[in-house]
């Protein structure tokens, strides 16, 4: 894979029940942290999702980095970090991780459980690596599905609202995890409220409305929204 | 508060049992307040001829169980997959069948079944007709279990499994199995709970469990408070092991 993010949307719609994204175009290279915002019902869940390679589109075509995004050899290219933590609720947080490695990914059993415990320290989660997912907080576990994320070795992390469920102090701390991930050498696309989180993370911004991306740019275009969509979001937001 | 966490936590841990032996203590006491103002004097002796016959009655009753159970578990499996039917007459079906059992107490289901439907198919073996009475009651309460335990799988569960690329077999193996079978253990062991407890309803089809040797041991001794007794006790005596078990499966393998 090339070393750049490039992500290629070539005429995208999804329908449900009705059309939550229409007809959609668009091309991103080089960029590092690409924040998705908009109103929740602008579809920009939706896109994350099948950038990610989760949805399919009813119409239209997803290639990343040179890939379709419906290839299944994609995958392995992809971390997914969702809403609400998702981790297997029966299994460890060394589990979570180790079992995917070593069933999924054919690594032997002392590897796969190092590798989970190095990601997981790695998160500050060193001395929670043998507790269930109802044993930790939100915040811990949703940063031990970033460790999951992390752990298989993807080129691009996808990351879904990761703190919508989560209260403020927990919200930084999973936020500025994964700003610790910065120099990892990860790109990602995330989904997020938080505008000082987009500020501090993002390189590029794309605000969707309506199932349409209406403004995208550099986090300047935040300070000087041209939409009415975009004005009044910022104002709801802030 | 003064006292120190652990302090008040030894306390309330002491205060609970002292609670429970107390509680214990108090129905204990009250059934030999019954006892002892029965007219005619209780003579447990009589029970020594009868054992085998109760230990027959206490092995058929957990052998009808059983079998009802296994039977109920596959009878709901179907239910299950009928509610969840893409054919509109299935899932309708399902809905007819579930009002219907939920208004029929066991009691009248065992004797229609034994009486009423058997014959109709020249099938007069009653202790059959019973057992299939009580599969074909809890099948509705089996078919609930199976949707609780199947939807507790998220769709984004199923998410991550793709994406981490697990294989159809892997899914069930790793995931999906281990999961259903902490959330259904519970109320499985609860509907056979509630199936033990209903059996005793097949005494009167004449089945040899565990009621029934109780009447023939009424019958032949006149020794009515010694006999419900005995047989009340040994009802308990799975019964409540059982809810035990339950409540620790619960604290100890439960995913919330």
């Amino acid at each position: 894979m090339v070393v750049t993010m490039k992500i290629n949307i070539k005429n995208v719609s999804h329908t449900y029940d009705i059309e939550v994204l229409h007809d959609l175009t668009f091309n991103l290279e080089g960029k590092k942290a690409v924040a998705l915002l908009g109103q929740s019902g602008s579809g920009k869940s939706t896109l994350l999702r099948m950038m990610a390679g989760l949805e399919k589109p009813t119409k239209g075509e997803i290639t990343v980095n040179d890939l379709k995004v419906d290839n299944p050899d994609y995958k392995d290219y992809v971390g997914f970090v969702f809403q609400f933590h998702n981790l297997f609720p029966h299994l460890t947080l060394e589990r979570n991780i180790s079992l995917i490695l070593e069933k999924t990914r054919g690594i032997e059993k002392e590897k796969a459980k190092k590798t989970a415990v190095d990601n997981l320290s790695f998160l500050g989660l060193g001395d929670q690596v043998h507790k269930l997912p109802k044993n930790v907080s939100g915040g811990q576990a949703q940063r031990a599905s970033i460790a999951r994320a992390l752990s298989m070795n993807p080129d691009i992390i996808f990351l879904d609202e990761p703190t919508s469920s989560l209260d403020p102090i927990l919200t930084d701390d999973v936020l500025s995890a994964v700003e610790d991930l910065r120099d990892s050498g990860k790109d990602f696309v995330f989904v997020t409220h938080v505008l000082s989180f987009v500020r501090d993370f993002a390189d590029y911004i794309v605000f969707m409305h309506e199932g349409n991306i209406v403004e995208h740019g550099d986090t300047s275009i935040l300070d000087n929204p041209k939409s009415e969509a975009m004005q009044s979001y910022m104002n709801k937001v802030r | 508060m003064a006292t120190l966490p652990s302090e008040s936590s030894a306390r309330r841990q002491i205060n609970k049992y002292v609670s429970y032996f107390a509680s214990v203590l108090l129905i204990l006491g009250f059934l030999l307040l019954v006892i002892q103002r029965q007219r005619t004097p209780l003579d447990f002796t009589r029970l020594s001829g009868f054992l085998g016959l109760f230990r027959q009655g206490f092995v058929n009753t957990i052998i009808v169980s059983v079998i009802a159970l296994i039977g109920s578990m596959i009878t709901g499996f179907i239910l299950y997959l009928m509610t969840k039917s893409k054919v509109q007459f299935f899932r309708a079906f399902s809905d007819v069948f579930t009002e219907v059992i939920y208004g029929t107490p066991l009691l009248v289901m065992i004797m229609v079944n034994a009486y009423l439907i058997g014959p109709a198919f020249n099938i007069f073996n009653r202790p059959v007709m019973g057992v299939l009475a009580i599969i074909v009651y809890i099948t509705p309460y089996m078919s609930n279990i199976y949707k609780s335990a199947f939807s507790a799988i998220t769709e984004e569960q199923y998410m991550a499994m793709d994406l981490f690329r697990f294989t159809p077999t892997q899914k069930y193996a790793y995931i999906i199995f281990p999961q259903v079978v902490r959330i259904l253990t519970p109320p499985l062991m609860n509907n056979f709970s509630l199936i033990i407890k209903g059996s005793a309803l097949l005494n009167v089809l004449s089945f040899r469990e565990l009621f029934y040797s109780y009447r023939i041991f009424q019958s032949d001794t006149f020794q009515t408070s010694v006999g419900l007794i005995f047989m009340w006790g040994l009802y308990i005596i799975i019964t409540i092991p059982l809810s035990q078990f339950i409540r620790y499966f619960e604290r100890r393998w439960s995913l919330q």
